[in-house]
Parts: structure tokens; C-alpha cells; sequence
């Protein structure tokens, strides 16, 4: 209980960086960011990649460092939250373009459009016209998961900077400064585990570890698993590939009887078995038939442990 | 916690002994496996080897950067920029040591296509016979081949046939990357032919005729892996290589000039600043807080890379309405990709005429209204700014107080411009004002009402001759190095887009001052454009064989192709149902058939569309989407997958889907009206009465002509029919007794007849009459959900039949009004019955 007091502040928002140099991993692209923000003259830009590796941060931070105090009155933010149909990009955004604001040289007003890739492409379309027009005074940062949900005419009048997926060692990094500051009992398998989950994305890791802390105290494999409730992948596919069905529905019962539900399981089923390149495509295609098939089973409540285990028999028929 | 990153460390030093698919060697991107590797699940060591080589789970599936890890290693290309940046093709360095030396002997060494062994056009059909011996199709490599730069150069290459691996316009593109020249037909000059299968009889037997060199495309990998740097030693290249480096010192030169008269032009208009104290406030923003785009934006037609023919149009159009005269097109339509210089072309060529611009974009409201009480009044009047300025221009005196309206980005007109396009459509036609159009897809249905309106100007992308000069003046203004080697890349991964490569420029020289063969590779990779593919690339590749070999499948992994689908999952699927017998399958399993590849198909995309019961139903089981993806698209697709040997058509679902959809709302309104006197419902009138009424309503007409006017007109007194009824039921036979041949088959003057007679005495009605031919006016304002007009723009076919829309509505207010005045009316009992 002593730890729920403490937890005021979501960890994400408490250990966001401020600094374009506290933004771990893609230094070739955060060295970029920095000489912008050092020389002014920040281009149109498209940050995109996958979610939770520093893109909203990374603009904030740019747009902090190259305004300083006139960060208030310069930048105009809005994400996914807030209407950005088209009427919005016509007239609050057109009207914050054409608004007057005293910058130092080479310094603009800021638009961050955040999660861009949810606009309309009706709205994305009349943004590009005012890209151009008002580029003297005003500069557009989009942050989005997928770059190719940017209309082309707006890919083509931004830098586009890619992120890539952080490396657990630089998810590793991160999670032992806040460790550190937050003062946490950890276990090495217990930190494995965060990071094997998050796949590289290091919100989920400040959360997930967050959580397990908040609900555990300690930090160890166990309790990180409970914590990221679906069923280990790694079993997963050893129940898929193994060579018996015996042996198989072992594995099943092992999940089972940890009370995964059978949505999960068979959810995982398929993310595991897409990727299963020790199976010929061709079958694979087969395979994720039958998973799928005993998905919308489930989906119509029959999540019975006989459908999994139909399901795996199917799945070892098919390796024949 | 050291011991963490021990651990890590030493995961990935043993995995480096092992190497993943795709480990490119910079980037540690497999990570994913050493975490397997680190976690102690008490797996033996082989099964973790096996886990670990398992690349990376679902989450990484939208990782739009981890597609460029599949290239092949490349070979380092070979260039030596010299002093002033420019490779110069040096003739005396092609002397080289590995064999073969010559052209001729490497194409002597690649083995010649046993040109009686071609399968030609005519020989093959779809056949539906089993697929040979060989289970695994066509040798299998997707693999394009690296060769050094500029290694065909001198040589002419004809492509024909349908190669295994690569298609037409890739290989085409390969060829002309590395220098040669591309042509179609067969002649003297051609160095060498490479054939694929069905290639033209023609073109076979003049290549035997001529006897000129023919490879297939195993051989023209050889060929572009083999040459040497600049091309071989005869005398083509010799030619080629000089063209080439006239080329480029033009190009330098071109670029000083540029440079120059860029300069000079700054200047000038930093003295007119300091004169005109007025123009200060406006030039506060100095050159270099500007976007390199708008810095270097060319201010004079020559600067602009490309379009020359088109640009050249555009002008001699906008001169024919300085004479006073109007072209018979009195709009034209710039079309094309953004950023390859539409709207500065129209810009600079009315302010080349002196024309002022009325610019209109997609950041204005263009609906029909706003259009009506903005544009309309420009459309005829004349500039107030050209009254102003002073007429000692010999331009202004002719055109000075007249202007041209630009209507930029037309197809960003969407859900809240409603009636926007049809109106702009119907002002080119009628102003008086030369109006520009500038829009990035022409083709577009919503695009549609331009057709005969506008002169169609279309633009292209500008390669990477075209835009040489000017990169090279940027980069001599801006003070980095540019390869000129390495600018065809840059346009490539830009797919053309010039203002893209400015960008591209700006953002990379922020860190990096030189830009050459040593880091192109990681920028292009960096700046690949990353466009959601439309339906028409999506559905060739899914059904191309070479993605599902096991090579293939290894190159384009299956969450690749789910992700095709996931571009546009409400299409594809529909795509591929439409052109999944489209194919010539080559990975047909042992035995099968095409037949029973078609059949699997089949089944499967039912199979896919249980499954999409379940998720737009009433369920809205979204979480089975994936499952989707599998069954309506890449499973088909992968039984039938091979060349495909027709036009990939659009999908015909939903022309069909909203016909059968204004039938049933025919068929509605007729079973309404014939309920006084017949007793079925909808299904029945259609399939019993139907067919029986035909023999009534229009076989007499046929036979008799005039004569059977008045029995038909009885009979349809009987049935309270209108002659609009009768024009729909004759759209509802099909088969032996559609009748759209006996309709054209009744005179003229029968039909005239019929309508008069029709007209002429009234009729009784079940009903009240309500007006019919008003559908137009009243159809009632649809509500104006921005997103859903958003969707409906790829919706091709709605668009086809815009009366269609207004009959719905009208329809449907016609029958909320009609329910109830029938209620008023059957109380009055006014139900009048003239037998
Ligand atoms: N590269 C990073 N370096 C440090 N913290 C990060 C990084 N990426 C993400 N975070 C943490 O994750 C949180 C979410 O990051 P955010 O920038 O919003 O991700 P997104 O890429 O989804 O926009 C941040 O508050 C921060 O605590
Ligand atoms: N053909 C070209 N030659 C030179 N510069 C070009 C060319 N095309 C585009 N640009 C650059 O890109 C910018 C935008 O071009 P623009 O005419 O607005 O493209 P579009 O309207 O086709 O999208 C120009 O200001 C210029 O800097
Ligand atoms: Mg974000
Ligand atoms: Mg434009």
C-alpha cells in the first residue's frame, strides 16, 4: 500500500524528457532535431513510427527548445482528442497561420498536429495551400504512427522523420534511471520480462512497470506477467509447433489453468502462428484458418477449453 | 542491473555468430530474438535457437522502416567525384582487369533463348490443364540485380514477353537506371533482345531476321551484375559516355547560370527594398528563416525542371485569350503527382502574360455556394490591380485588367464543398475568365463532370536529367556537395517529387554536408515515400506468383501481405474477388488444375465472407479483421497467384450491389401501385406477373404497332401503372426476354403515340399523384457528414449514376408522403374504378 501513495503522477507523464537530449534511441534523427532547434528554420516535418517511442515528446521538446518562453503564445497543438475536421483546419488552423506573433529571426509559430493519422483526408487536403502560403511564419509538425495515412501532397512538403522501434537496451536504459529515482525492488528476470513485453515500445515498459510496482512492490518475472495478463507467447508457440498433440494440449492446460480466457489464447494463437516462419506459408495460411475459425467460435461463446483443444488437433493434422 | 546488460550483450554477440534474415549490420533491429534468448524459460538451447530466429512478432508489423532491411547487399558502386563534384566518365579507365573484357564477349558468355522454344501470343490460352512436374512454379528469385553505375551505357535494350520475376516497367527502369537505352520495336540498332514468355511472333521473327542477341532475364541479370562501370568498350558507349558528359558539364553550366542570375536577382531586390520603404514590411522574413522550397521556388518558367510540352501548352492556351478571342476549352486541368512544380507553372505563366491570379485552394470553402458568390463575380470581371498599375508595360496595356482564376488542389474538394465540383465544372464552360484547374488525380469518378469541360494538360514526374541542373545550383548556392551521381536515387525514392527532394535536401544538410554514394543508401531508405497503395497496385500484387514462392515468402513475409490489405480492407477484398480468375497460376501443387486453384479460391473468399457477416453485422466483431485479411484475400490470392494475364478490373460488386438495390426499390413502388388489383408480394409480382404482364404490355406494340396502343393503355388502367412504371418493368427482364432490342425495334412514332395517348386522358389512381419528374429539385439535402462523402470518393460507381442518388431520395420522400396521403385518401374512399 505504501507504494499507491506514491503514485500521484502517471510514470510516463512524470519521466517525460524535456530535453531533445533525454530522448533515448534514433540519435541520427535526434541529432537532427537538435541542430534545428539550434539554428532555427524548422522545415514541415512528419515524425512517424510506432506508438510509445518519443514522437509526441520529441516535438514537444523541439518546439520548447527552439520558443523558449514564446512556446504559449506560438504553438497550436492538437491531437487526435480534439476536432480537426476540415472546418478546423479551415478556419482555427488558417487563422493561427495568419495570426501576427513576434519570433526572434528564424524562429516560426508551430502547429502540431499530433496522431495526424487520424484526420480525414478531407482536412488533410486542405492543409497543404496553407503549408505553403503561410510557410514564412508558420511550420507544421505531424506526429503519426503510419506515414503512408499522410496524403502524398502533404508527405511531399515535410522532412519525414522515421523512428525506428527502440532497442531493449535502450528501453533498458531508460527504465533503470527511473528505477533508480523511484527507488524500485527489481529482479533481473523481472526487467527481462518488461522489456520482452513492451516489443520496443517504452510507454508500455514505464507502465507496465508502473503497474507491477504499484500492485506488487516487487518487480519480478512472475509478477510482471500477471500484470501483462496474456498468455507468454514463447508457450504459445511451442504449443503450436510441437511434434505430438499430446503435447500440445499439455501446453494448452498449462495456460488454462493459469485462467487465461480462451479469447486470449486464441488471440495470441494467431499473432504467434502469422509470424511462424518455421512453417511453410501455405500451411501457415491453413493453420490461421482453423485459429481463426475457432475464433469467431469463441466470438459466439463457446470459449471451451474443447475448442482449443480441437483447434491444436486441427493444427497437428495439418503438419502431416 | 550490470548484469542485465551483460547478459543482452552477450545475447547479441552469439547472435551475430547466427545472423537473422535480415540483420542489416548497423542496426541492432533484431533485438526482439535476444530478448527471447535473455528470458529463462528453461528452453534448451536448440529450441531457442529456434525462437530466436524468429524475427519479430506482430507489433512490428506496421514498422514502415523495417521494410527497407531486405535489399540485398549491395555492391559498392564506383564513382570518383572530381573537383568541382561531377563524376566525369572516364574513357581511358574502362580498361579492365576481371574477364570478359568486352560487350561482346559477355554477351557471347550469357547463353542465347532458344528462340524456336518461345512460347508466342497466340500459342497460349487459358487452360485450365494441370500445371507440369515441377510443383514450385518458375525459378523463383525476386531478387533484383546490383550492377556498377552507368554499366549499360551504349547499349539499346528491347524488352518482350512477360519476364518470370520482374515486370515490364521494373525492368525497363532497371535498364535505363544503369544506362541503356529502352526501346520498343525491334531494329538494327538494337544490341539486345530480352525475351520472356509470349513474346510477340512479330518481334521473334525479326530478331531471327536480324539476328540480333536474345537473353532472358536470367541473362540480363548477368548482364547488369557483369558489365563494368560506365559501360563496355565499343563504340556506343564510347559515344554515350560523352553524350553523358556534355550532359553533365551542361548541366554544371546551366547551374552557375542559374546561381548567377539568382544572385543577381537578390540583389536588385535588396536596393528596391531599401528604396521602397512601403515593400519592407513585407520582405522582413530574410532569405534563410524561408523553407528551401519557397527560397529556391523558381521564379521564371525556364527554371522549372521537365513538363516543357506541357508548360509550353499551357502558355500558347493563355496567349489565345489575350487576343480577344476565347478557346473553344476555356479551362484547362493541370494533372499530376504534387510537388512536380503544377501550381508554380500556372503561376508563372499568367504572371509571365500579365495575368493577376485569383487563387482559390482546398483551404477555401468551394461548395456550391460559397463557389457561386465568390468566384462567379471574377468570372467576368476584370482585376482591380491590373487597373492600377501603370500601363507603361507593354504586357499591361493588352492584358492588364484582365486575370486568371486558379483553382488549386480540385480534388481536395470533398464532403463539406457539396455540389462544389459540378459547379466549377459548369463555370469552366461558361466564364469569361481563363480559369486554371490544378488536381493531382485526374481520374478520379468525382473528377468526372471535367471531362468535357477543361483542356487536360497533364504533367509528369521530371527525371533525374530534368532536375540535375537545378539540385546542382541549390547545392552550389546552399554549399554542399552533391554527387550528381546519386541524384537519379534521390528521384527515385521520391518517385519524382522535386519538391520532396528539396526537403529532403534541407533537412539532411542540417547534419551532413555532403551527400554522395557513401550515405545515399541509408537517406533513400530513410526517405523511401511510404503511400498507401491504391487498389490498382494492391490487387496485381497480391495476385503476382513471386511474393508466395518460398523465396518470396521469405522477401514479402505474410504480415506483409495482410498489410496490403489493411491499406484498404474495405476494397481489396472486393478486388480480388473480381480478379482472382485474372490469373495464370505458376505455383500450382502437383495434379492440381487451374480449375481446382480457382475452386479453392473460391471457397475461400466465401469462407471470408462469413467472417465479414460477422464483423459489419449487427456483431461488430472488429477483432476478426486479421482473420479476414487471411480468408477474403491473401489465401485465394495465394492459391491462384501467377501472372496475371488481364486488365485488373474494378471491383463490379458494387455497381451491381446499388442496381439490384434500385430494382428492389422499383419493384417497390410498382408491387404499391398494382396492390389493388394483384395479391403477392414483392417476389411475386416480379416472378409471376412479371413475365406475363410483358406479353401485355409490350408484345402487342410489337406486333401491332399504334394500333395496340389502346389495349396496352387498358391494361395498364388496370393495374394502375404509369408510363413511368412501364418504362421500369421493361428494365427488369433479362435473358431471352430482355428488351432493350424490342424497344429500339418499335418506330418512333409508335412510342411518341404511346406517351400522347398516355397522356391525353387520365388515369385512375391508387393514390394521389404526386409529381414525378420534380426528383431533381426536391431531393432532400443530404446530411453533410464530412467523413462519409470522404469515403464515398472511392467510390467509384456511385458517382456513375448521379440521377440514381436523387431518385433515392426522392423515392424515399415520395413514399414517406405517399403512405400517408393513401391513409387520408382510403378513408375518403376515392379509389375510383373505371371498368
Ligand atoms: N525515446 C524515448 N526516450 C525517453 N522516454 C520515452 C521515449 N519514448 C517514449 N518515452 C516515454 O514514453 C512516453 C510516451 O512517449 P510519446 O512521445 O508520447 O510516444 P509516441 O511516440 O507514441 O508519441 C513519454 O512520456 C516518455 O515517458
Ligand atoms: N519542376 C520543378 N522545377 C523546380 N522546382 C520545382 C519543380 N517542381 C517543384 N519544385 C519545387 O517545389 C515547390 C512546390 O512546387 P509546386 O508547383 O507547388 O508543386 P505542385 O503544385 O505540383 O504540387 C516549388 O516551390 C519548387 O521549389
Ligand atoms: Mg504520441
Ligand atoms: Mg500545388
Amino acid at each position: 500500500m505504501s507504494y499507491a501513495t506514491k503514485l500521484e503522477l502517471p510514470w510516463v507523464e512524470k519521466y517525460r524528457p524535456h530535453l531533445l537530449k533525454d530522448i533515448v534511441g534514433n540519435e541520427d534523427t535526434v541529432q537532427r532535431l537538435q541542430t534545428i532547434a539550434a539554428d532555427g528554420n524548422m522545415p514541415h516535418m512528419i515524425i512517424s513510427g510506432l506508438p510509445g517511442i518519443g514522437k509526441t515528446t520529441s516535438i514537444h521538446c523541439l518546439a520548447h527548445e527552439l520558443l523558449g518562453d514564446a512556446y504559449s503564445q506560438a504553438v497550436l497543438e492538437l491531437n487526435a482528442s480534439d476536432d480537426r475536421g476540415i472546418e478546423v483546419v479551415r478556419n482555427q488552423i488558417k487563422h493561427f497561420a495568419q495570426k501576427k506573433c513576434t519570433l526572434p529571426a528564424g524562429k516560426h509559430k508551430i502547429i502540431i498536429l499530433d496522431e495526424a493519422d487520424s484526420m480525414t483526408s478531407g482536412a488533410q487536403q486542405a492543409l497543404r495551400r496553407t503549408m505553403e502560403l503561410y510557410s514564412n511564419t508558420t511550420r507544421f509538425a505531424f506526429a503519426c504512427n503510419q506515414s503512408n495515412k499522410i496524403i502524398e501532397p502533404l508527405q511531399s512538403r515535410c522532412a519525414i522523420l522515421r523512428y525506428s522501434k527502440l532497442t531493449d537496451e535502450q528501453v533498458l536504459k531508460r527504465l533503470l534511471e527511473i528505477i533508480k529515482l523511484e527507488d524500485v525492488q527489481y529482479t533481473n528476470d523481472g526487467l527481462e520480462a518488461i522489456i520482452f513485453t513492451a516489443e520496443g515500445d517504452m510507454r508500455q515498459a514505464i507502465n507496465n512497470l508502473q503497474s507491477t510496482v504499484a500492485g506488487f512492490g516487487l518487480v519480478n518475472g512472475e509478477n510482471v506477467f500477471q500484470i501483462v495478463d496474456s498468455p507468454h507467447p514463447l508457450i504459445v508457440k511451442r504449443m503450436l509447433l510441437s511434434g505430438s498433440l499430446d503435447e500440445s494440449l499439455q501446453y494448452l492446460k498449462e495456460l488454462w489453468v493459469k485462467g487465461y480466457s480462451a479469447v486470449d489464447i486464441v488471440i495470441t494463437c494467431f499473432r504467434v502462428m502469422k509470424n511462424l516462419d518455421e512453417v511453410k506459408e501455405t500451411v501457415r495460411l491453413e493453420m490461421i484458418k482453423e485459429i481463426g475459425f475457432t475464433h469467431m467460435r469463441i466470438l459466439e461463446g463457446v470459449g471451451t477449453h474443447l475448442q482449443l483443444s480441437g483447434m491444436l488437433a486441427k493444427i497437428q493434422k495439418l503438419k502431416s | 542491473m550490470g548484469d542485465i546488460t551483460d547478459k543482452l550483450r552477450a545475447a547479441k554477440n552469439k547472435r551475430a555468430g547466427h545472423g537473422t534474415n535480415h540483420a542489416s549490420p548497423k542496426k541492432p533491429k533484431k533485438v526482439k530474438s535476444q530478448a527471447a534468448e535473455t528470458i529463462d524459460l528453461d528452453l534448451d538451447d536448440d529450441e531457442l535457437e529456434l525462437l530466436a530466429s524468429q524475427p519479430r512478432r506482430s507489433r512490428s508489423n506496421t514498422t514502415a522502416a523495417d521494410e527497407k532491411e531486405q535489399s540485398p547487399a549491395k555492391k559498392p558502386r564506383i564513382s570518383e567525384p572530381s573537383s568541382n563534384g561531377l563524376t566525369k566518365p572516364d574513357v581511358s579507365r574502362v580498361k579492365k582487369s576481371d574477364s570478359p573484357q568486352t560487350v561482346k564477349e559477355l554477351l557471347d558468355s550469357i547463353p542465347s533463348v532458344d528462340l524456336d522454344n518461345v512460347t508466342t501470343k497466340e500459342a497460349t490460352q487459358f487452360s485450365w490443364k494441370g500445371a507440369g512436374g515441377d510443383g514450385s512454379g518458375a525459378s523463383s528469385e525476386l531478387e533484383i540485380p546490383e550492377g556498377q553505375a552507368n554499366c549499360l551505357l551504349g547499349l539499346t535494350i528491347v524488352f518482350t514477353g512477360t519476364l518470370p520475376n520482374l515486370d515490364r516497367s521494373t525492368s525497363e527502369n532497371l535498364a535505363k537506371r544503369y544506362g541503356a537505352r529502352v526501346t520498343k520495336s525491334i531494329s538494327k540498332n538494337t544490341s539486345v533482345v530480352v525475351l520472356g514468355e509470349e513474346a510477340g511472333p512479330k518481334k521473334l521473327e525479326n530478331i531471327k531476321k536480324l539476328g540480333i542477341k536474345a537473353i532472358d532475364e536470367e541473362g540480363f541479370k548477368r548482364l547488369i551484375a557483369g558489365m563494368p562501370a560506365g559501360g563496355g568498350d565499343n563504340q556506343q558507349a564510347d559515344k554515350a559516355r560523352r553524350k553523358l558528359q556534355e550532359q553533365q558539364e551542361q548541366a554544371m553550366k546551366e547551374a552557375e547560370q542559374m546561381a548567377k542570375e539568382q544572385e543577381e536577382r537578390e540583389k536588385k531586390d535588396k536596393l528596391s527594398v531599401g528604396k521602397d520603404v512601403n515593400l519592407s514590411s513585407k520582405s522582413t522574413v530574410t532569405e534563410d528563416s524561408k523553407l528551401w522550397t519557397t527560397k529556391y521556388a523558381p521564379t521564371d518558367l525556364r527554371q522549372l525542371c521537365g513538363n516543357k510540352g506541357a508548360i509550353q501548352k499551357l502558355k500558347t492556351w493563355l496567349e489565345s485569350w489575350s487576343s480577344g478571342k476565347k478557346p473553344s476549352m476555356r479551362a484547362v486541368m493541370l494533372s499530376g503527382p504534387p510537388g512536380i512544380g503544377k501550381t508554380t507553372a500556372a503561376h508563372l505563366v499568367a504572371k509571365s502574360l500579365g495575368y493577376d491570379v485569383l487563387e482559390k485552394n482546398a483551404s477555401d470553402v468551394r461548395s456550391k455556394g460559397l463557389l457561386n458568390a465568390s468566384v462567379k463575380f471574377a468570372l467576368d470581371h476584370k482585376s482591380v490591380i491590373g487597373m492600377f498599375k501603370s500601363i507603361s508595360d507593354d504586357h499591361y496595356s493588352k492584358n492588364g485588367k484582365r486575370f486568371v482564376i486558379i483553382m488549386d488542389e480540385v480534388d481536395g474538394m470533398s464532403g463539406g464543398d457539396r455540389g462544389g465540383v459540378g459547379q466549377l465544372a459548369q463555370y469552366c464552360r461558361k466564364t469569361n475568365t481563363p480559369m486554371i484547374l490544378i488536381c493531382n488525380e485526374r481520374n478520379l469518378p468525382k473528377m468526372r463532370p471535367f471531362d468535357h469541360s477543361v483542356l487536360d494538360i497533364p504533367f509528369r514526374r521530371p527525371d533525374a536529367q530534368a532536375v540535375k541542373a537545378r539540385l546542382m545550383t541549390i547545392a552550389m548556392r546552399e554549399k554542399f556537395k552533391l554527387d550528381p551521381n546519386v541524384i537519379d536515387r534521390l528521384v527515385s525514392v521520391t518517385r519524382g517529387d522535386m519538391r520532396q527532394i528539396i526537403n529532403l535536401l534541407s533537412t539532411v544538410t542540417t547534419t551532413s554536408k555532403s551527400i554522395g554514394s557513401d550515405n545515399i543508401k541509408s537517406l533513400s531508405d530513410n526517405w523511401e515515400k511510404n503511400v498507401a497503395l491504391k487498389i490498382f497496385d494492391i490487387t496485381p500484387k497480391l495476385l503476382s506468383g513471386g511474393i508466395y514462392t518460398e523465396n518470396g515468402a521469405k522477401q514479402f513475409p505474410l504480415y506483409k501481405k495482410m498489410e496490403l490489405y489493411f491499406d484498404d480492407f474495405d476494397f481489396t477484398p472486393l478486388m480480388i474477388q473480381e480478379n482472382y480468375t485474372s490469373t495464370t497460376p505458376t505455383l500450382l501443387r502437383k495434379g492440381q488444375t487451374h480449375l481446382n486453384a480457382v475452386a479453392a479460391a473460391a471457397e475461400s473468399i466465401s469462407e471470408g465472407d462469413l467472417v465479414d457477416k460477422k464483423i459489419r453485422s449487427a456483431e461488430q466483431q472488429w477483432s476478426l479483421l486479421p482473420l479476414h485479411a487471411v480468408l477474403s484475400t491473401v489465401r485465394p490470392a495465394s492459391m491462384v497467384a501467377g501472372n496475371v494475364t488481364r486488365r485488373i478490373n474494378f471491383s463490379a460488386f458494387l455497381g451491381q450491389n446499388s442496381k439490384t438495390g434500385k430494382f428492389y426499390r422499383l419493384l417497390q413502388d410498382i408491387q404499391y401501385h398494382t396492390r389493388l388489383s394483384t395479391s403477392t408480394n414483392k417476389m411475386g409480382l416480379r416472378l409471376q406477373y412479371m413475365p406475363t404482364m410483358k406479353r401485355h404490355l409490350l408484345d402487342p406494340l410489337l406486333r401491332d404497332g399504334s394500333a395496340a396502343i389502346e389495349n396496352v393503355i387498358n391494361f395498364m388502367d388496370d393495374y394502375y401503372l404509369s408510363k413511368d412504371h412501364w418504362d421500369s418493368i421493361m428494365q427488369f427482364y433479362v435473358g431471352t426476354d430482355d428488351t432493350t432490342a424490342a424497344l429500339k425495334s418499335i418506330p418512333s412514332s409508335t412510342k411518341s403515340a404511346f406517351t400522347r395517348a398516355y397522356n391525353n386522358v387520365s388515369h385512375p389512381t391508387p393514390i394521389m399523384k404526386l409529381g414525378v419528374s420534380t426528383g431533381r429539385a426536391t431531393a432532400a439535402a443530404r446530411p453533410d457528414f464530412e467523413d462519409v462523402v470522404d469515403n464515398d470518393d472511392e467510390v467509384p460507381v456511385e458517382e456513375e449514376n448521379p440521377k440514381d442518388e436523387d431518385e433515392i431520395d426522392f423515392k424515399k420522400d415520395k413514399f414517406i408522403k405517399q403512405v400517408g396521403k393513401k391513409k387520408t385518401k382510403s378513408k375518403t374512399k376515392k379509389v375510383s374504378s373505371k371498368k
